[in-house]
């Protein structure tokens, strides 16, 4: 299977966490979808045997795109792809922009998930991190999703941010979890060089919770969500059970997939080699490549399989369930218990990980300090 | 064929640091034509890469010009160029004996500086005529008269037809010449006396071997002589003489009066000790030049690499250093905390600090270096006497009878405003006041003894902070004196670390042990236990930090466009903990180490 991601780097304002490219304040959407198309169609005789079981339209904030151009985009993707019938089709929002008709019209361009960014219920918190929306506005747009049919609708949650309690963090997922939200994606804010609230936390003009409050507060979201019934099935990704993210999944999995658009990555198994590509930056460079017929490539790289080895371990034990030892073995003719044998056990003597006859996987400390972990393996 | 002796001028510059020394150098190289404007780097004399950044010169060289005076004749000029920092004092006073003249440069808009002030003192003791320059000149602050003034109120020099110039421009540096050639006496010696060669410098080159700088004061050396050097006793051939122009150029003879270097296939500088004096070996001179001192260093400390598997690579850097330091000494030593090094000897902080640097960017080593230690004099109650440069070692206190500690009479020259507060450094620092005088209006110089030990560490830093730059310091070794030491030690997590150990005065290991404890507690990255972090007197427990337990150690977000990025950031986690030393079941970051050096 292969996943189909598709990058929408617009946003209305950028936060002040965020790194991601995307660009504030613009609104050349047409250019930019005609050179999606363009790229798409470029790709289309080359991945005619991929099947795609995921396709996942992210950002920036997609739903600022009117919604035809969505509809003009997931149409072209069929035309291009060999994509499942019973594809999870995902777009990601925000509470600000969207609305009845454009939710309708996603939902008869075929997008059955919806991933809403809340990040807090919190107003003082969504205030302080520059969101453009507040709870009240959250509480409506998710009225909106479920009138409009979608029963599959994830929410985005941030802790260690600034304003924030513990039990602000707290309120923020039992307010997610009482909506019947099917997947909460619960994130501990990454501080990314280069972003404003880097900055401003640097020279003492932002406050953000501190290391131990922010464990805290992981710890007590974990513990809240799972009596609520959302299982952790991954880091910082819980879900109803069979509502689980199967595009991440494939992520995690260190699986096939394609990236569409600007700043775009893939990584896809071609001619028995593992490659992985990302698209150039700016919209600039990304429209005049189409523009002018090419592939719009900032950068390839095929991956020894040494590194295909270790990127199978990082980003499978990031699921709870972890590595599939017949999976990496039927991958790479070797169980990955035997491969990193020394590794394997350093981590199972610290508690970190355990070994059955079918996976290898982290413990709950092991989560905790799983770049520690994966340092070994190296 | 020698030159005549009456044409030849032998001469140094004295200054303090950026007051000019090497920009007048390159001048008076420019206008004799010894080396044209366009092909010579911008500080020729200075060739190290480190004595550029840090504006001083660690290694004496030497220059030969010719220069053609109104009188119609040519002099031959011998510039012999002096390391200008207070760690270098023994080799400076052995340059200057090497010359009959001196110019006192003096910047027109600072005035005289104290370690100005010291060279100027060891060249008058030297015999040394002097001859103040005022430089600077093309400044709009400069102010020339007050130089002038503090030439003559301070030191006693007539400075009144000083030249005035500006070496950068170049404005008036034909009148320096003209004054090298008229004030400056011409060499004296015999020439048919038994060779007396003084050494002032020596250089070791990858294909000639250790090169002797000398001054020939009596007699005359030609290749294929056999030279003794008078000190070690030991004798080599004479494979080349030549003179510095400025490259090496082999002359044919070197005689009385004339400034050059002797080859003879040495294999290291070892051998050729600055301050000795060679002679033939056939007809050998009754004595020799006074002077000779064997320079010992005073400052010792731990260097070690950061990665255990360069200990190898660091001994051979450490034999190239020697090669051309013969000043440092080091030995092997294992310590518990930081695995196989060596503990290194200096002549003072800065040569300590400079040797690092080289080694690190010479010889591209990664290095961890433990705290400085001075010599201390352990009086056992047995009656033995050890000395004890490495805090490890010091016997247990049952054991020690008493404890003596270096000396250094340290003299500091300050505008009157900052009296006050450096006499409360002094004082911070154990010194015992001896004299306050008021050179003039302007200028006060202190006198204290202050332990060697306090000054190792940042006692030219703080001078320089509570000045405002404008406080110069000089100092030089006194005796031993009896003190309350005792040794700091540190635990972590229960395990003590042998590298962070420092002997201190009593009164002063309190707040020293807390300053620490809580400089460490900063450094030491959080690791999955807590960490406490314990300062030691002799087993009792006098200060307590605690680092506390990591808590998570996993990136929260990680999808497709990550896992590049992932992968680089462990790389460099896995990079940052190979650089890290094990204490029992504590990681330390080799920073660890050379920041609790910077502590008051």
């Amino acid at each position: 299977m292969a996943g189909l991601y598709i990058h929408i780097p617009f946003c209305k304002r950028k936060c002040a966490y965020c790194d991601f490219i995307s660009f504030a304040g613009r609104e050349d959407f047409l250019p930019y979808t005609a050179a999606l198309i363009t790229e798409m169609r470029l790709y289309a005789p080359l991945l005619k045997e991929k099947r795609f079981e995921t396709v996942f339209i992210g950002g920036g904030t997609p739903s600022l795109l009117p919604a035809w151009l969505v509809k003009r985009i997931l149409g072209e993707a069929r035309e291009c792809f060999s994509i499942s019938d019973g594809a999870e089709i995902t777009i990601e929002c925000n509470p600000e922009s969207v609305s009845e008709a454009k939710l309708s019209e996603y939902l008869s361009a075929g997008v059955n998930r919806l991933s809403i960014g809340m990040q807090s219920a919190d107003n003082a918190v969504l205030a302080a991190i520059g969101r453009l929306h507040d709870r009240e506005g959250f509480l409506s747009a998710f009225e909106l999703a479920k009138k409009a049919g979608f029963t599959n609708i994830n929410i985005d949650i941030m802790h260690g941010i600034q304003k924030q309690t513990c039990e602000s963090y707290l309120d923020s997922l039992r307010l997610a979890a009482s909506l019947g939200a099917a997947h909460i994606s619960s994130y501990s804010l990454i501080l990314e060089e280069h972003t404003p609230l880097y900055e401003a936390v640097s020279s003492g003009k932002a406050i953000l919770p501190d290391e131990d409050e922010t464990a805290d507060m992981q710890d007590a979201g974990i513990e809240l969500l799972e009596s609520l019934g959302y299982h952790r099935y991954e880091i910082s990704n819980f879900a109803k059970s069979g509502f689980e993210c199967r595009h991440n999944i494939n992520y995690w999995n260190n699986g096939d997939y394609l990236g569409l658009g600007a700043a775009a990555h893939s990584a896809l198994h071609i001619r028995d080699k593992w490659v992985r590509f990302r698209n150039h930056e700016t919209i600039e460079e990304y429209v005049k490549a189409l523009g002018e017929g090419k592939l719009p490539l900032a950068e390839t790289q095929e991956v020894e399989r040494e590194d295909e080895m270790f990127e199978c371990v990082m980003m499978g034990l990031r699921k709870l369930e972890g590595v599939s030892r017949a999976e990496f073995e039927a991958r790479f003719g070797i169980d990955p218990v035997e491969q990193y044998a020394a590794a394997v056990s350093a981590a199972t003597l610290d508690g970190m990980m355990e070994v059955t006859e079918e996976r290898m996987k982290l413990t709950r400390r092991g989560l905790d300090f799983q770049n520690e972990v994966l340092l070994n393996f190296m | 064929m020698a030159y005549p002796r009456e044409l030849i001028r032998n001469f140094c510059i004295i200054a303090h640091i950026d007051h000019g020394k090497s920009t007048l150098a390159d001048r008076l190289m420019e206008r004799t034509e010894t080396v044209s404007s366009r092909d010579m780097a911008d500080q020729l004399l200075d060739s190290m890469d480190i004595e550029r950044e840090r504006g001083i010169t660690i290694k004496s060289t030497a220059v030969q010009m010719f220069y053609k005076h109104t009188d119609g004749k040519t002099y031959m000029l011998n510039l012999i160029d002096t390391p200008g920092h207070v760690d270098f004092t023994y080799e400076v006073s052995r340059a200057l004996a090497a010359c009959d003249g001196a110019v006192l440069i003096v910047d027109a808009t600072q005035g005289i500086e104290a370690q100005t002030l010291a060279n100027v003192y060891l060249a008058v003791d030297n015999g040394l005529e002097i001859l103040p320059v005022i430089n600077k000149i093309d400044l709009p602050s400069a102010d020339p008269e007050n130089a002038i003034r503090e030439i003559e109120d301070i030191i006693g020099l007539p400075a009144e037809d000083a030249p005035q110039v500006s070496a950068k421009t170049g404005l008036n540096v034909e009148q320096v010449l003209e004054r090298i050639v008229s004030d400056f006496p011409a060499p004296k010696g015999e020439t048919d006396a038994p060779l007396r060669a003084l050494i002032f410098d020596s250089y070791y080159d990858n294909y000639k071997g250790a090169l002797s700088y000398v001054r020939i004061m009596d007699g005359s050396v030609r290749p294929g002589d056999r030279i003794r050097f008078m000190h070690t006793g030991n004798e080599f051939d004479v494979t080349e003489v030549g003179v510095f122009s400025p490259s090496l150029k082999p002359v044919k003879e070197l005689s009385a009066g004339e400034v050059g270097y002797i080859s003879a296939s040495i294999k290291s500088v070892a051998e050729t000790k600055v301050g000795d004096t060679i002679t033939l070996a056939e007809n050998p001179a009754g004595e020799p030049l006074h002077g000779y001192k064997q320079a010992s260093p005073m400052v010792f400390c731990g260097i070690y690499p950061a990665d255990g598997a360069e200990y190898e690579n660091l001994r051979d850097a450490l034999e190239k250093l020697i090669l051309n330091d013969a000043s440092i000494s080091y030995e092997p030593e294992t310590s518990q905390a930081l695995g196989y090094g060596f503990r290194c000897g200096f002549l003072g902080l800065l040569h300590m600090e400079i040797a690092q640097e080289r080694l690190e960017r010479e010889f591209d080593l990664d290095l961890v270096t433990t705290a400085p230690s001075v010599i201390y004099r352990v009086i056992l109650t047995d009656g033995s006497v050890v000395m004890i440069d490495n805090p490890a070692n010091l016997p247990s206190p049952t054991e020690i009878e008493r404890m003596e500690e270096p000396m250094c009479l340290s003299h500091i020259m300050t505008p009157p405003e900052y009296v006050g507060t450096i006499m409360e450094l002094c004082q911070e620092k154990r010194g015992i006041f001896q004299d306050m005088v008021y050179l003039e209006q302007s200028r006060v110089k202190l006198t204290y003894q202050i332990p060697l030990n306090e000054i190792i560490f940042d006692f030219f830093d703080s001078l320089k902070s509570r000045s405002r730059g404008y406080a110069s310091f000089d100092y030089e070794i006194s005796d031993y004196v009896q003190s309350d030491l005792v040794k700091l030690d540190f635990l972590l997590n229960g395990d003590m670390c042998d590298a962070l150990s420092t002997i201190v005065h009593r009164d002063k290991a309190y707040a020293k042990g807390r300053a620490v404890a809580e400089k460490l507690q900063e450094v030491i990255p959080r690791q999955q236990f807590e960490i406490p972090i314990q300062a030691a007197i002799g087993g009792k427990i006098i200060a307590r930090e605690t680092v506390r337990a990591l808590r998570k150690d996993v990136l929260a977000k990680c999808y497709g466009g990550d896992i590049t990025r992932k992968k680089k950031l462990l790389e460099k986690q896995k990079e940052g903990k190979k650089r890290m030393r094990q204490i029992g079941s504590v990681e330390l970051p080799s920073e660890a180490f050379m920041s609790v050096l910077r502590i008051n």
